[in-house]
């Protein structure tokens, strides 16, 4: 790499877009942890000392991190685990045992985990032998036997912690808390769950973030191209749209993870013929982010389809959302042709049959729980999935659109 | 068990020999029949007594004892692996020394040798080997002289009445089928020996065809799988470098707040000690059985006070001034099924691996059929209520056993609700239980101040002040000793970190049990709903404001939307689109703030708050 350097300082164009493509993504999607972990300071330094002290002096604790999804609880834990692997009496002692709820679903399994991971003595290979009752009693008595001072400490992670909480009797936490609570072998439960939030504020480091994100390390190969990059992203984060962009983004979420989804984006848009991040790239981003699922299906309908859907909406305000049936819907849209002289939209009763079994296929209708199988089709009850602005935005931006169906729609009642 | 014997008997004639008579005399060793099959009892023929009729014949003996039969806490005492046919002379406490002549196997070779000898190679099965004696404390060495002319130095010192004789019991159903049958005939009416019996006559088939298993049992072929290595030793591996020692004031003071930490004695629960100590050695000094049952909210000192009692009581046991007893614990919440408590039970009296059903039979035997030399057995159930199973069978032989005359067993129950056996238990169970009842109160404040200030004994962590503050505020909630400890040890965790100079922080002052509190107590919502996103706390308002419109707790996704969608006119904010809004209403259903049906719903899905409507208000109006 340095050799490369020395050689020329300045790579093509495309090389350094390849470069940063590719340590960006890693960043993004790779949930690579950052150097420090920003905003939660207090927590880390709590966190780091609770289980310094499990390793070092062997105390037992139990601590649980909630927070919502996305807050960065896993990049906390991977944090401090990290620094304090880096301490070589930490290192040489701690046993780590790390368990998820979605994939240790019950406590026999997870039982069976633990002993793999602990590499007790009934393991034979990769397999954990014996009944779970076993286990059961294998393990308490394994961490039975050990005491502060000579057993190794050991570290369990419950990731979805809560899903733990709902095994029969709770076994595995009660036993795990009680091991905690007496004068056994040291251990540490950090259970991870995004049931209840306290993390602080996040809105600080939210904007710091973007830039920190989309910045490039100081030994990228070509530093011109990192410089200009690095100038670009700072104008772009000063810039008043993309800033407008990013706040409602914000504002709607605070999780990390679509921030990432976010700015993956921005970056695949980046190209050789365009080596910078534009605002419009952002704003396009934004609109991507931001758009209606429903209201892009609804483009794709056919008149006939649309103007079904349109009687529904009708039906709705008319009989404040009680369910409807083909019948009522059908005789809707009749209403609507009568008063219009040409009859272009005159359609068999099969073919409207037809067209509403494929909005059901789009679950832009779906059935009333519990209406049975057996009716007739047509009279089958039906709810309308959709909201009136989502109708309306749809109607907006319709390729095309008759202007009577138009009016119709707008019309207050049918 | 009887009738079965006899038809076993009757069977055994028509098939085998002719079956053949032994005689037995005073000074003989004999085997006599036990819980187990393949290690009957062996004892010396003392005297052999008969009476009127001729009906009851009886023997007087001197015990000697299997490795087995040594409670598995001391069998480490020996000092090595006890040669599988060595007995020890038994010196121990009295025991009932009179054998029914019903219950004699046949006579058996037994064999001194000296304590330094090594065990003959090729042994006989009959032959049975003595080198040490026990004395339910240590082994010694014994000379020949003491094992072959036995009663001269401890005569029986005093001889129980002698029960009647009670049927034996029949072999566990589920005992190996590899045995050779095991039925002895009733000795026939002999008047000629009858008064002053000096012989005793015993017709015995055959003698027993006893196949050592291993021999019946030869593996056909090494097992292809690998096995669970036999004798797994469960252990965690040990430190590589050792636990640094506590450093200064708080960290010393941190150990001793630790949960924990076993205190020397527990305050504030003398009374309950001692109600509990006399229960258990008034049974154990009698000899007798019976059930307590024991109840309090978490964290009051009930497992802890049990086990301070046993060891206390284990403690006088070793100085001799009860008989010895064997203690064994089980928790509810550490197995994985109410059975599973035979087997934990069978487990640590005998040692033995078994499964639920054998267990239970094994430990029905053991507790029905009467044995000589048995120890008073204490049970501690822990979380009782996690026992319960729809037939309730495990609880009732849990409270029956005690009932039964040569049980000796003393259970103590513990659970946190007084009312468990009125609420959970049916009547058969509940009466056995009894009426013995404890209950735990929770601590109050001055109790919680005591037991700290014990705890940290003269050590200057925790002002006088803070002290009682924290334990005003935990014995005003719950009076939980384990949380009022939880928030001393986080209160010097506060203090070392807020000190100046971490080498020499100062005493734990108002200001940090201040702020231990409030983590602790603090609601997770409020500063949930603080830190969530601006469009989620909108959100949170459309659904109140909706609510109140509605008149209901509960509305639909659709409905709150267009209170959402006002909302953020009024506020300025551009509205967001339904699929947004959706994925804010599933954070807030991830996080638990809301409670939502299904996604799949859509817009159609019910949502209702799971915290009250002031709640969130304050929590909104404070920011």
């Amino acid at each position: 790499m340095s050799k490369r350097k020395v050689k020329d300082a300045h790579l093509p164009v495309g090389e350094c877009i390849t470069q940063l493509q590719k340590i960006l993504r890693e960043r993004l999607c790779n949930q690579q942890l950052p150097e420090k972990p920003e905003g939660v300071g207090a927590q880390h330094k709590h966190l780091l000392e609770l289980l310094r002290r499990t390793a070092v002096h062997g105390e037992s604790n139990s601590v649980l991190i909630v927070g919502p999804r996305g807050a960065g609880k896993t990049m906390l834990l991977k944090s401090v685990l990290r620094e304090l692997l880096e301490e070589k009496e930490v290192q040489k002692n701690l046993l780590q045992v790390q368990l998820n709820g979605l994939l240790q679903t019950d406590d026999r399994i997870a039982l069976k985990e633990i002993t793999r991971q602990l590499h007790l003595e009934n393991v034979v290979g990769d397999k954990v032998f014996g009944s779970f009752a076993e286990n059961l009693a294998f393990l308490l008595e394994a961490l039975k036997k050990g005491d502060r001072s000579s057993s190794r400490p050991v570290l369990f992670v419950l990731d979805e912690f809560d899903l733990f909480a709902h095994h029969k009797n709770q076994t595995l936490l009660y036993n795990l808390f009680d091991v905690s609570q007496s004068a056994q072998a040291p251990i540490a439960v950090v259970g991870l769950t995004c049931r209840l939030d306290v993390l602080e504020l996040l809105e600080k480091r939210y904007i710091e973030r973007v830039q920190t994100q989309l910045s490039l390390p100081q030994d990228f190969p070509d530093e011109k191209f990192a410089k200009d990059w690095n100038e670009s992203v700072k104008a772009l984060c000063e810039d008043k749209s993309v800033e407008e962009v990013l706040l409602r983004h914000f504002n709607c979420s605070r999780d990390f993870r679509s921030l990432h989804m976010f700015l993956m984006l921005c970056l695949s848009r980046v190209t050789v013929a365009k080596p910078v991040v534009k605002a419009a790239d952002v704003l396009e981003a934004g609109r991507l982010c931001f758009a209606d699922a429903k209201a892009d299906m609804l483009h794709g309908l056919s008149i006939l389809e649309l103007c079904l859907i349109i009687a529904m909406k009708h039906l709705n305000d008319v009989y404040e959302g009680e369910p409807f049936n083909l019948q009522m819907v059908h005789n809707e849209f009749k209403k609507f042709l009568q008063r219009k002289s040409n009859s272009m939209y005159n359609f068999e009763q099969p073919v409207v049959l037809k067209a509403f079994e494929h909005l059901q296929q789009l679950e832009l209708i779906r059935p009333v729980d519990g209406s049975s199988a057996k009716t007739q089709r047509e009279y089958q009850l039906m709810r309308l999935m959709l909201d009136n602005s989502q109708i309306m935005e749809a109607l907006q931006k319709y390729p095309q659109c008759p202007t009577d169906v138009k009016q119709w729609a707008m019309s207050a009642f049918g | 068990g009887h009738k079965h014997l006899r038809t076993r008997y009757a069977l055994s004639i028509s098939v085998d020999s002719v079956p053949q008579v032994t005689v037995i005399s005073a000074g003989q060793n004999i085997l006599i029949e036990g819980e187990d099959e393949d290690q009957p009892y062996v004892a010396k023929v003392l005297k052999l007594m008969g009476d009127e009729s001729g009906q009851q014949k009886k023997a007087l003996v001197r015990w000697f004892i299997r490795a087995s039969e040594v409670p598995l806490s001391k069998r480490k005492l020996l000092g090595r692996d006890p040669h599988p046919q060595e007995i020890f002379y038994y010196k121990g406490r009295s025991c009932d020394d009179e054998v029914d002549a019903e219950s004699i196997i046949r006579p058996v070779q037994v064999l001194h040798l000296d304590a330094a000898a090594p065990f003959p190679e090729s042994c006989d099965e009959d032959t049975l080997f003595v080198k040490m004696s026990w004395d339910s404390k240590t082994f010694k060495a014994v000379t020949s002289d003491q094992v072959d002319s036995g009663s001269a130095d401890s005569a029986p010192s005093h001889l129980k009445p002698s029960l009647p004789p009670s049927p034996p019991c029949s072999p566990p159903a589920a005992a190996p089928a590899t045995q050779g049958p095991s039925c002895r005939v009733l000795p026939t009416p002999d008047p000629a020996v009858m008064r002053k019996a000096s012989l005793l006559i015993i017709r015995l088939e055959s003698i027993r065809n006893r196949l050592k298993p291993n021999s019946t049992l030869s593996p056909q072929a090494t097992p292809s799988t690998p096995r669970t290595p036999h004798r797994a030793t469960p252990s965690i591996p040990c430190r590589s470098l050792p636990a640094r020692r506590p450093a200064n004031i708080l960290e010393e003071a941190r150990i001793r707040l630790h949960v924990s930490a076993v205190p020397e004695s527990l305050p504030c629960r003398e009374a309950e000690f001692q109600d509990i100590y006399n229960f258990v050695e008034s049974k154990i000094i009698d000899g007798t059985g019976g059930c307590m049952y024991i109840s309090g909210v978490p964290g009051t000192g009930k497992t802890a006070t049990v086990h301070e009692v046993m060891r206390c009581l284990q403690h006088a046991a070793d100085v001799d001034e009860i008989p010895p007893f064997t203690f064994v614990e089980i928790n509810g919440m550490k197995m994985t099924d109410p059975h599973q408590s035979y087997v934990q039970i069978l487990q640590k009296l005998t040692g033995q691996k078994a499964t639920p059903d054998h267990a239970a039979a094994l430990l029905d035997k053991k507790f029905s059929s009467p044995t000589p030399r048995r120890e008073t057995t204490v049970l501690l159930v822990d979380e009782l209520d996690l026992l319960w199973t729809r037939k309730q069978n495990v609880m009732y032989n849990l409270f029956d056993w005690p009932t039964r005359r040569q049980a000796r067993l003393v259970v103590l129950t513990i659970a946190n609700t007084m009312d468990l056996p009125e609420r959970i238990m049916i009547n058969r169970v509940a009466s056995r239980l009894g009426l013995t009842r404890m209950s735990f109160q929770p601590y109050t404040f001055k109790q919680l101040q005591q037991i700290i200030t014990s705890r940290l004994d003269k050590l200057k962590a925790l002002d006088q002040d803070a002290l009682q503050l924290v334990s005003r505020k935990v014995a005003a909630l719950s009076g939980d000793a384990r949380r009022c400890l939880d928030i001393c040890r986080r209160a010097t965790e506060i203090c070392e970190h807020a000190a100046a100079d971490p080498s020499a922080p100062g005493l734990v002052g108002m200001s940090h049990v201040m702020e231990a509190l409030n983590e602790m107590f603090s609601s997770a919502y409020t500063t949930a709903i603080r830190s969530a996103s601006v469009q989620e706390q909108l959100f949170l308002r459309a659904v109140i404001a909706e609510f109140r419109r509605l008149g209901l707790e509960e509305a639909t996704f659709q409905q709150v939307f267009v209170q959402h969608q006002a909302l953020c006119r009024v506020e300025g904010l551009q509205p967001v689109s339904v699929s947004e809004g959706l994925s804010v209403c599933q954070r807030l259903g991830a996080c638990r703030l809301l409670l939502l049906e299904p996604s799949r719903l859509g817009i159609l899905q019910r949502v209702r708050l799971n915290v009250s409507q002031d709640d969130v208000l304050y929590a909104l109006k404070a920011d």
